[in-house]
């Protein structure tokens, strides 16, 4: 009776153990002899992220002595608490997202640039569509309308609000609910919601399904609105300052690179996303500057804090490398 | 006998499972017909559900990248290893339950309380504790396998019989013997149902914590697919899905076939 129940706990902690330990084993950056370093960034498997798959098939990173594993996630809410526990060295967000974790006293702080809007109205990368035959002719017909974003409390209603506000609608009346980017052009088309606020690709597929964009909302807020960062945990930036550095370096000339070069843009997204070779033509690659907007960041803060998504707008010197 | 005489048989049972076969193929076609026809006469736009020929070539696109393999060896090694790991705590952990005196008592509130918590509850915690890596998918997985196995643990040693309990006991078979010989056999048909029910379990996690977290996998490519909208990819994907899990099934209905080939439950009556 005694031996049998020791050896069986015995079993069944091992097995728990299994599953529950060593979770700080893969998670720091490893530097093997050469001097290479093993760095693990977080990103989400968008057109957004582009510039730094093109910048590891360059060698932008192995040439500052960086191997980078690139792991996918489903969206920030994954990517965040990723690097904080050290899981990811970096990670991409957006930028309202990383006000509102900074304000919330997580400690990340951004290290690169990520994306930017390209400014022209109508002929950005994200927008807010309605269908065809829609009585929304402006963003002011907005108000009162259901239009869908991906994330409430974020960057798409935020942005939507200013594009009404700017147009004379009232943005308090406008009913936002979530929905996945690329479940959109299904929604609008059964006329489950009468906008949709979306990105590339999902914008052209609704654009070719006979959506019309009715507002550029990252326009209306500043023409240059930096939209998303590369980040790290304050942890990291303090403990190897020169690992941050080399990444951001590298991740500089990455974004320069693909600015230049939009052909290959197009040719390394079909590494890492499906989309069909026809959206990938078609669709309107974002801008990637190498510094972000600092004057878009104060506003899109300033809406932040005006929605209540934060009781002030936030620090942008703790935030900006 | 009488089971015998009701089928009229092993040829008759042969029989049967033929035309059974055949059923099932023709609702299979036919369901692979409605989905060709809703698409083509525009019940629904093939934007959103394309016809399935459509499916099938994108299948055959699928099966051709070497990426698609991995992926789906990821996802089995990620149901494999998370089967394995509840089965086994499960197995051990009831069994413990069921032995010591009170423990079953002291516990059972504990377990009606943890059993129904949804595992994908559980997500934000495997990110914060392990990334987006193999061992959140495992984590998930284990949790939602870990109370089917218990539970039936619980109920199948439960389910001794009283006079067989006594009678070991009166030969004077110690603990390990009891367990060998009365409660094992007792418990392995609820084990085996356990087990099968938790094999089908762990894939829905293990397919979940892909499509949700972005662990490597089948589950992380249909995310990829959607947010692409490469619509006919990703039905081809969760056909895959679908496919594993018949093969699941059925795999974990021969083992308990085999498992229990001894217990009337399989075996039937003996005819003479």
């Amino acid at each position: 009776m005694r031996r049998l129940p020791a050896g069986l706990v015995a079993v069944a902690l091992l097995a728990v153990a299994a599953t529950a330990c060593g979770s700080s084993s893969s998670g720091s950056s490893g530097k093997s002899s050469d001097g290479v370093t093993t760095v693990r960034v977080g990103v989400i498997p968008i057109v957004d992220v582009a510039p730094i798959y093109l910048g590891e098939k360059k060698g932008f990173y192995k040439e500052r002595g960086l191997d980078l594993t690139l792991e996918t996630s489903q969206g920030g809410a994954a990517i965040v608490p990723g690097v904080v526990s050290g899981q990811f060295q970096f990670g991409f967000s957006n930028t309202t997202s990383l006000m509102v974790a900074r304000s919330r006293n997580v400690p990340v702080r951004a290290v690169a640039n990520g994306v930017a809007s390209t400014g022209k109205a109508g002929a950005d990368f994200g927008g807010v569509v309605v269908k065809g035959d829609s009585p929304v002719k402006s963003p002011k017909d907005l108000a009162g309308k259901k239009v869908a974003v991906n994330t409430l409390k974020n960057i798409g209603d935020t942005s939507v609000r200013e594009s009404v506000r700017k147009a004379g609608g009232d943005p308090k009346s406008v009913e936002f609910v979530e929905l996945p980017f690329d479940q959109m052009p299904a929604a609008l088309d059964a006329g489950q919601v009468d906008a949709a606020w979306v990105v590339e690709p999902s914008l052209s597929v609704a654009r070719e399904q006979g959506a019309r964009v009715v507002a550029s909302n990252f326009v209306d807020v500043s023409p240059d609105l930096t939209i998303a960062l590369y980040f790290t945990s304050d942890k990291l930036a303090q403990q190897d300052p020169d690992l941050v550095k080399k990444f951001a370096e590298a991740t500089r000339a990455s974004l320069a690179y693909a600015a230049g070069h939009p052909d290959e843009v197009r040719d390394i997204l079909a590494t890492y996303t499906k989309i069909p070779e026809k959206t990938v033509q078609a669709l309107t690659l974002p801008r990637w500057p190498e510094e972000p907007d600092r004057a878009s960041l104060e506003r899109l803060g300033e809406l932040g804090r005006q929605d209540g998504l934060f009781d002030e707008a936030p620090d942008l010197d703790a935030l900006l490398p | 006998m009488t089971r015998a005489v009701v089928n009229g048989g092993p040829s008759a049972v042969r029989r049967r499972g033929a035309g059974n076969a055949v059923l099932g193929l023709a609702g299979l076609c036919g369901f692979l017909a409605l989905v060709e026809a809703l698409p083509r006469l525009g019940f629904v736009s093939p934007d959103h559900l394309p016809p399935s020929t459509d499916i099938a070539a994108a299948l055959v696109d699928e099966m051709s990248d070497a990426a698609f393999w991995t992926a789906l060896g990821d996802t089995l090694t990620g149901w494999a290893l998370g089967l394995f790991i509840a089965i086994t705590a499960g197995i051990t952990t009831g069994m413990v339950i069921s032995i010591v005196p009170y423990l079953r008592e002291a516990t059972a509130s504990t377990v009606e309380f943890l059993r129904p918590i949804p595992s994908v509850a559980l997500i934000p915690l495997a990110v914060l504790l392990f990334g987006t890596g193999l061992r959140s998918t495992l984590l998930l997985v284990v949790y939602a396998a870990f109370w089917q196995v218990l539970v039936q643990v619980l109920y199948g040693v439960q389910d001794t019989d009283p006079v067989a309990e006594e009678t070991a006991r009166s030969y004077g078979l110690g603990t390990w013997a009891r367990i060998r010989h009365v409660l094992w056999p007792t418990a392995l048909p609820y084990v085996m149902t356990g087990v099968r029910l938790a094999a089908a379990v762990s894939l829905v996690l293990a397919i979940t914590a892909e499509l949700v977290i972005g662990t490597p996998g089948l589950g992380a490519r249909i995310a990829v697919a959607q947010t692409s909208h490469a619509v006919p990819d990703m039905y081809a994907l969760v056909a895959v899905t679908g496919l594993v899990g018949v093969l699941i099934n059925a795999g974990a209905r021969a083992v308990e076939r085999r498992s229990l080939a001894w217990h009337q439950s399989v075996r039937g009556e003996v005819t003479p």
